[in-house]
């Protein structure tokens, strides 16, 4: 089985699409994208446009819901908002992360010395 | 729930696709509009600021793309990814691949051709304008045991004239009909209907018209024929309509070819004259009635309908006869009585029983493949691959492998069709309609994906929730193989050997009714006995004359070498007779009474040709003419009934009421009770009157009984011999006796052979399913045996364990079996004959053959095991 690109790239980006709405609140699609920006200090240089698809996917599994609403200035957007799924979703990836996090960390620092 | 909500999701997209597309639309257009804004704010030009929205978005088209991709077709891709991977697996373990889809084809091709009777048969509406409207009607007389009695045309008049709910009502009946061509005479298949039995069934001739009731009023010669008889007389030439066939001695015109396979239920005929249903007087009681219903009008209510018109009916007549009642019987129903219904529904379910066995069988074969697989499990749960990902891989490969069974069953059911519609019983209904429809092939089709689940689920369940983070550990160190998927396969083989129970008692039982119905005393022996119908001349119309023929013809063939003896009655095999009074002479008095009873003229000589024993008295003898006493002989059930514990021989009777002034017959003779109705069916009271004192039907059987183990090869010579006597008398049906009794089991013949071919297959597949367990689990604990070999263990307790193993499993599946055999047994009993449902000896010698046979499967590898050598044994994991 060939690991598919777009689950791991659709579930690092997920998880922060689902961080920032938990953060902030409900949003629309070009705020979530500024924030994933700001938040990474601009060094995720992803196109905007990767965002709509992992939208859909998230809202697909029910861990976010989305509704049509007007923008700051006036336009008809969508407007995106955590569901309690995509609450306790986030708390389970969260631990995950972290746990494989350390485990990447600690194997690195094995690599760098080995025995 | 997730997935539920997912599934649902992207249904709904598939359905709005277009809408989704606008949506997209819109929500990009905002997107680069507030994009543009914002770094109109940061000072860019609008152009500026509009082409840096853009680059920070990407290709709009391919986000469009993307997303929708991730809404339709990744699933697609997903799928053909699986089963990709699935045809690789599979090509790479070929017999296994080859054994479990060999398993699944036998399976499904079985399922597939016995669905395709179910289908033809019970399933596929008859042909007719909506026949879920019709029914037949008849006369019936609960305190007569009279059941589907037929009908007088005058009472049907009656009961059509009084009914709401009823459209209309047809009549019809047989009618003897010999054909004077250029070549002699013959005995052709007649039949007479009411001229709106057509339209009120909704067929209409494919060639010419029908006939209108003036026509059917008028009495004009008018014949609609059959499309067999059209092709085989006419070539089917238009030519037809408007000729003239000769029968009975009229002269009739064909004005209509009728379809192809057209009947009326079971009923057939060639040619079809009409009869005007208008009577003044009551009339035998011989036509059959259908009715249609008005739409919407249901059975029940006109069942109410008919209890009251009959109740009406009922009230001018006698005390003894205000019984009658009138019956509403669905057609479908009647054309496939429920006899027949219950046992193929029985049968549908023993195959579907095999069906899985079968699907148990390859489970419990691809999870042992499953436990050899974990390393390759483990080794994708490591790569990321969940759990449910692993399960739904496995599920495809499954149902991968059923389709590809389906294929290969699909074409074994095609030629099972052609063996049913062979081989099948000739008088089970719509038989020969028997085809591969689209019903038969979605059903096909069903049954396919549904094994494919069923194999796929149990290594699925196993590969979810087995902890799949330990590495390789498990298929080397373990003692034994994965417990959960152990157990799993454990209840698999005891449910197989539980259903293969099920089947094998079923059978048992059927293989026992037909042994008692072989060896039935019918009354008569039919070895050795040739039948042959003869039909007189219309010029025959003085009964003397008749007698005298018949007399002469038997003479005749007597004196034929390789006869023993030859006998003459009207019809052997009778079905339900009509009551009819009888005056009785009895110890306690004169009495009449009505009854259902047969009566025939016979010739002196046929009880001795059937071989029918003399219970009292005598047989006719030549001295039985016209100028003497009226006699009779009667049967064992007569003389119980009418003279319980009294002799008969003697006694007089009279047929009629008493002021009826008809005759008295002597009672000469008692002869043993001849089952008449078939072999299953318990004799009636019967009269026999010789030929030469009553007036004899003009269709006769002979009977011969000759000294040939082959009666058939002397049927030239015996028809010659008839013809000598007089060439315009048609001879037909010529036939062993052997062979007609034959008929009457031909049903169950097909049930009886059908269900031991499924219980034997079922008895094989749950043996190989037991023997592969045993054998996998010698093989996956040959570390552990080869410990307690060391420690001590002889090769008599090893192999014992093994055995018991087995044992343990068939005990089980013993006692399951047998609580659901003796509760299906309940459902089928009507299917039997001289055994109950919870025939004991069935059900012990069951019990033995199936433990039998599972040690038997068992004894191999439990051999293999005492092999073992520790040594070996120890190091292969050390």
């Amino acid at each position: 089985m060939t690991p598919d690109k777009r689950d791991v790239l659709y579930g690092t980006l997920g998880l922060m699409v689902i961080k920032t709405l938990e953060a902030l609140g409900p949003l629309h699609g070009y705020r979530i994208a500024r924030r994933i920006e700001q938040i990474s200090g601009n060094q995720l240089s992803l196109n905007q446009g990767t965002l709509y698809p992992a939208l859909l996917k998230l809202e697909e599994m029910g861990w976010i819901s989305s509704k049509w609403g007007t923008s700051e200035s006036g336009r008809r957007v969508r407007i995106y908002a955590l569901t309690r799924a995509g609450r306790k979703q986030l708390q389970n990836e969260e631990a995950q992360w972290q746990r494989a996090a350390s485990i990447v960390e600690r194997f690195l620092k094995i690599s760098q010395n080995p025995a | 729930m997730t997935r539920l909500r997912a599934v649902l999701f992207r249904l709904r997209a598939l359905f709005r696709s277009r809408q989704m597309d606008r949506e997209i639309d819109e929500e990009i257009t905002s997107h680069l509009a507030e994009a543009t804004e914002e770094y109109v704010q940061q000072g860019l030009s609008p152009d500026e600021a509009r082409r840096a929205a853009q680059r920070r978005f990407g290709g709009v088209t391919q986000t469009k793309e993307v997303y929708r991709e991730v809404w339709s077709i990744r699933w697609l891709e997903d799928l053909a990814l699986d089963v990709r991977h699935a045809l690789r697996t599979l090509r790479k373990s070929p017999a296994f691949t080859t054994a479990a889809a060999a398993t699944l084809a036998t399976a499904i091709g079985t399922n597939t051709a016995m669905f395709s009777v179910l289908n033809a048969v019970l399933l596929r509406p008859l042909p007719y304008r909506s026949p879920e409207q019709l029914a037949m009607l008849w006369t019936e007389d609960p305190t007569q045991n009279l059941r589907e009695g037929r009908s007088a045309l005058w009472d049907v008049e009656q009961w059509r004239s009084h009914s709401q709910s009823v459209a209309d009502m047809a009549t019809f009946d047989s009618v003897s009909t010999v054909l004077t061509g250029a070549d002699g005479a013959e005995q052709i298949a007649g039949a007479s209907v009411s001229p709106n039995l057509l339209p009120l069934l909704g067929v209409r001739p494919v060639l010419g018209r029908s006939f209108s009731a003036e026509e059917a009023e008028q009495r004009q010669q008018l014949v609609l024929i059959s499309h067999r008889f059209w092709q085989a007389r006419f070539g089917g030439s238009h030519d037809a309509i408007g000729a003239t066939l000769v029968l009975n001695g009229f002269p009739s015109r064909i004005v209509g070819i009728l379809p192809a396979d057209f009947q009326i239920a079971n009923f057939d005929a060639d040619v079809w004259g009409s009869h005007t249903t208008r009577r003044s007087v009551r009339g035998p009681q011989t036509w059959f009635v259908i009715a249609r219903l008005h739409p919407g009008a249901t059975f029940e209510q006109a069942q109410v309908e008919m209890s009251a018109v009959a109740r009406r009916l009922n009230d001018p007549l006698p005390a003894a006869e205000r019984n009658r009642g009138i019956s509403v019987v669905p057609l479908s129903l009647y054309v496939v009585g429920p006899q027949s219904r219950l046992a193929l529904w029985l049968l549908g379910g023993a195959v579907f029983f095999v069906f899985l066995i079968a699907a148990a069988n390859v489970a419990g074969l691809s999870l042992a493949r499953g436990t050899a697989r974990t390393r390759e499990m483990a080794v994708r749960a490591a790569l990321g691959a969940s759990a449910g990902r692993i399960a739904r891989q496995l599920l495809t490969e499954s149902v991968v492998l059923a389709i590809a069974g389906g294929l290969m069953g699909t074409l074994l059911a095609l030629g099972g069709i052609r063996l049913i519609r062979a081989f099948g019983p000739g008088n089970l209904p719509r038989l020969n309609d028997v085809s591969l429809d689209l019903r038969v092939l979605g059903w096909a089709l069903a049954v396919s994906l549904l094994a494919g689940i069923l194999v796929g689920l149990a290594p699925a369940i196993t590969a979810m929730r087995r902890d799949l983070r330990p590495s390789g550990e498990e298929s080397g160190r373990s003692v034994s193989g994965g417990t959960s998927s152990r157990r799993i396969r454990r209840g698999l083989v005891v449910a197989e050997f539980a259903l293969a129970i099920v089947l094998l008692v079923g059978a048992g039982l059927l293989v026992r009714s037909w042994w008692y119905v072989n060896n039935i005393d019918l009354g008569f022996t039919p070895e050795r006995v040739l039948v042959m119908g003869v039909s007189t001349p219309t010029t025959f119309n003085d009964p003397a004359q008749r007698a005298r023929l018949y007399h002469r013809v038997l003479e005749q063939i007597q004196a034929v070498p390789g006869v023993e003896s030859a006998g003459i009655t009207g019809d052997l095999f009778v079905s339900n007779p009509r009551e009819r009074v009888l005056t009785i002479d009895r110890d306690d008095g004169t009495v009449s009474e009505r009854l259902p009873f047969a009566r025939d003229e016979v010739s002196p000589d046929l009880f001795r040709t059937l071989g029918t024993p003399l219970l009292r008295g005598r047989f006719f003898t030549i001295g039985d003419q016209p100028g003497t006493p009226p006699v009779a002989i009667i049967n064992d059930a007569m003389a119980r009934r009418s003279w319980p514990g009294q002799d008969p021989v003697g006694r007089r009777f009279m047929l009629g009421p008493r002021d009826s002034g008809g005759p008295w017959y002597a009672v000469v003779g008692v002869v043993a009770d001849m089952r008449r109705q078939g072999p299953e069916r318990e004799a009636l009271p019967q009269i026999f009157v010789p030929l030469a004192q009553n007036p004899p039907p003009r269709n006769v059987d002979l009977f011969i009984r000759t000294s040939s183990e082959d009666p058939l090869a002397m049927a030239v010579a015996l028809r010659a011999a008839a013809r000598r006597i007089e060439k315009n008398a048609p001879i037909y049906g010529v036939a062993p006796l052997e062979q007609e009794l034959g008929t009457y089991l031909t049903q169950r013949r097909f049930q009886t052979s059908l269900l031991t071919g499924f219980s034997v297959v079922a008895l094989l597949m749950a043996a190989v399913g037991i023997y592969a367990l045993i054998q996998y689990s010698v093989a996956t604990r040959t570390r552990e045996l080869g410990l307690r070999m060391a420690i001590g263990a002889q090769r008599g307790d090893i192999f014992r364990m093994m055995i018991g193993e087995g044992l343990t499993l068939s005990l089980a599946s013993v006692a399951l079996g047998l609580v659901g055999a003796w509760w299906l047994g309940r459902a089928g009993s009507s299917l039997l004959f001289g055994v109950t449902a919870s025939d004991p000896l069935t059900f012990a010698t069951v019990s033995l053959l199936l433990t039998a046979v599972a040690m038997a499967a068992c004894y191999f590898p439990a051999r293999r095991a005492t092999t073992i050598d520790p040594i070996v044994a120890l190091r292969l994991t050390s």
